[in-house]
């Protein structure tokens, strides 16, 4: 394992510019869209930080398509591990959001409860 | 064997790179990143609120620091590295969002127990309620009781009377005044002229009598008054009338009436209820009276 790993590092100096042996990164790119189109439906354009993150995938998946277009597909993967890892980082992101957000219904609904309960106790 | 051989390999990977990165011997910004963070990650409360995400993100970085051990600044360790940083920060995100959750829950949870108290204080005030209602009904009932026992005890008292009254007419005179019940004996039944001793006839006519006085109110108190018509002396009459009186209550106490609720006193002359110069007249003054006081009025019905 670690030998293959290690031969694949030393073997891709060696390589240099013949990029074209790799192929192209299609599952990755697949994958890191997926994750933005997740991030995109749960709201990441709504909060500022998952917002970010998701702007950061978008563009090295742009980029990594490029990459792919000039036969850089070492880049292109390498790009697109990175914007699965900052599409899924927006996922969390925007479901941080929501679960601020239904803690403060929760907390405001229970004001409004105790509110009631008070006007209740007065009319009593 | 399987170590010396991959350190043989890294330490010529690692010089095939040295050589490409002229002999640096910093780390790639991206790998300080991602130590930086876990650093901070692993010192905050995602430990506790996410250890799954955060242990993922620190084998991560493991990686990435194994990637750079043996193979230095290269493309691969930057992007383990930079996984690192996210998978940092995913933990970090998830962990509190589990304690936004946890604190939402801490809230609906409060709120369900208030109303829980709520229905509980207004289930507890009904039963208050249900109690009080309870404790009248019985106190109701208890005075209903009490009243039908006073008013059962006042119908028997008054049948007795009218017992005793219907008795005692066979014999007697028995009328009602503001002294109370008075039962007149004539004088000529009771006694021979100028004594005060009983006669036999007269004892069976005083038994009639106490049985009709124990059916009275067994609270009810009574007088023998005695009365002489007007011949004689005042003094003897007084002294006769006082005897005659002593005598039928000292007859009627042994009869069975209780000896406090009886006393006897003599009128003499005095009193009188008819004319003394006829013998009609004398004969109806000559008598002993029976009173029987009404009962106690604080013990009848308020």
């Amino acid at each position: 394992m670690y030998r293959s790993l290690i031969s694949l590092v030393i073997m891709v100096p060696l390589l240099g510019a013949c990029g074209a042996s790799v192929p192209p990164p299609t599952q990755r790119l697949a994958d890191a869209q997926s994750a933005t189109r997740s991030a995109r439906e749960l709201g990441a354009n709504n909060e500022p930080s998952a917002q970010l993150s998701l702007k950061l995938a978008d563009e090295q998946i742009s980029q990594a398509q490029k990459a792919i277009n000039d036969g850089d597909n070492k880049r292109a993967e390498s790009l697109l591990v990175r914007a699965k890892a900052d599409a899924e980082l927006a996922v969390a992101q925007s479901r941080e959001r929501g679960a601020k957000i239904a803690g403060q219904v929760a907390v405001d609904n229970s004001a409004a409860q105790e509110t009631t309960n008070f006007n209740q106790g007065a009319e009593r | 064997m399987k170590t010396n051989r991959s350190i043989v390999l890294s330490i010529a990977a690692t010089g095939l790179l040295g050589f490409a990165a002229c002999g640096t011997t910093f780390p790639p910004q991206d790998l300080v990143n991602a130590r930086t963070a876990f650093a901070r990650a692993n010192s905050g409360p995602t430990p506790k609120s996410d250890p799954a995400d955060l242990h993922s993100a620190k084998e991560q970085l493991d990686l990435a620091e194994a990637s750079y051990a043996k193979d230095g600044d290269t493309q691969y360790t930057r992007d383990q590295s930079y996984l690192a940083v996210r998978k940092t920060e995913l933990a970090e995100v998830v962990g509190r969002t589990r304690q936004s959750d946890k604190e939402k829950n801490g809230v609906v949870n409060a709120m369900h127990a208030d109303e829980k108290q709520a229905v509980a204080s207004t289930s507890a005030e009904l039963g208050r309620t249900r109690t009080q209602l309870a404790n009248q009904n019985v106190a109701y009932v208890a005075q209903g009781t009490a009243l039908k026992d006073e008013k059962s005890r006042r119908q028997d008292a008054e049948k007795r009377a009218a017992q005793a009254s219907a008795d005692l007419a066979k014999f007697a005179t028995v009328k009602q005044d503001p002294r109370g019940m008075v039962i007149t004996l004539s004088g000529s039944i009771l006694f021979e002229s100028a004594k005060w001793d009983l006669l036999p006839s007269a004892q069976l006519k005083l038994n009639d009598v106490a049985t009709a006085l124990i059916k009275e109110d067994p609270l009810s108190k009574m007088v023998v008054e005695g009365y002489t018509d007007s011949q004689g002396g005042v003094s003897y009459n007084q002294e006769l009338s006082q005897h005659r009186a002593q005598a039928v209550r000292d007859y009627l106490v042994t009869r069975g009436i209780a000896g406090d609720r009886i006393t006897a006193q003599g009128f003499g002359l005095t009193h009188s209820i008819a004319d003394n110069k006829s013998p009609e007249g004398r004969a109806n003054n000559r008598r002993v009276e029976i009173v029987v006081q009404p009962t106690n009025p604080t013990l009848s019905l308020r």
